[in-house]
């Protein structure tokens, strides 16, 4: 049994740069809870998974994604 | 030497308009531009915050585009955050990406302006 090929999406959709204030790219790549999704999960190539890391803690940063999701405290 | 420069600004968002463009003008009064070129702007507006910042769960955003040496920044940053009225800044390094937002749908029925 061989594991199913998964292909990096960003590279399919032809982005150039990963940008991080475009929350709606981003938030297809986070989990339930807001964290990020491993690229083991989501199939997303190295180069594409180190822009959207340094992308999604920048959108963090200014308020565009929550680090956390649900939390209401 | 210079280099290409991208900011976000998030404003309180109970601040008017007029008030958000003086303060951009004061801020970027300390960015001057070679050949002295406008520093673009892109005025996003009200938008609900991920997480409340500074009890607030609206922020006024725009993003910008500027020149600037990495001698200018400190002192740059340092007018940020005295100024009152600006809750949040990022300033980052310009890869190319546009300015325009992405609207998300729950944004577009709270926007009134």
């Amino acid at each position: 049994m061989s594991r199913s090929q998964k292909t990096c999406a960003i590279c399919e959709s032809g982005v150039r740069v990963v940008d991080f204030k475009d929350e709606r790219l981003l938030s297809r790549f986070l989990t339930e809870r807001g964290k990020i999704l491993p690229s083991r999960l989501s199939g997303t190539c190295a180069r594409h998974q180190r822009q959207l890391s340094t992308a999604i803690k920048r959108a963090r940063q200014v308020a565009l994604l929550p680090y956390i999701k649900g939390f209401n405290g | 030497m210079l280099r290409r420069y991208e900011a976000v600004y998030i404003f309180d968002s109970a601040l008017e308009e007029p008030a958000i463009t003086e303060k951009l003008g004061r801020f970027h009064a300390l960015l001057p531009q070679p050949g002295d070129a406008p520093i673009e702007a892109n005025h996003w507006g009200k938008r609900t915050l991920a997480y409340p910042v500074a009890g607030r769960e609206t922020g006024y955003y725009v993003v910008t585009r500027f020149q600037a040496s990495g001698e200018m920044l400190p002192e740059f940053e340092r007018a940020l955050k005295l100024d009152e009225g600006l809750l949040r800044h990022l300033i980052v390094l310009d890869e190319g990406a546009q300015m325009a937002p992405t609207p998300s749908a729950k944004d577009a029925e709270e926007d009134d302006s």
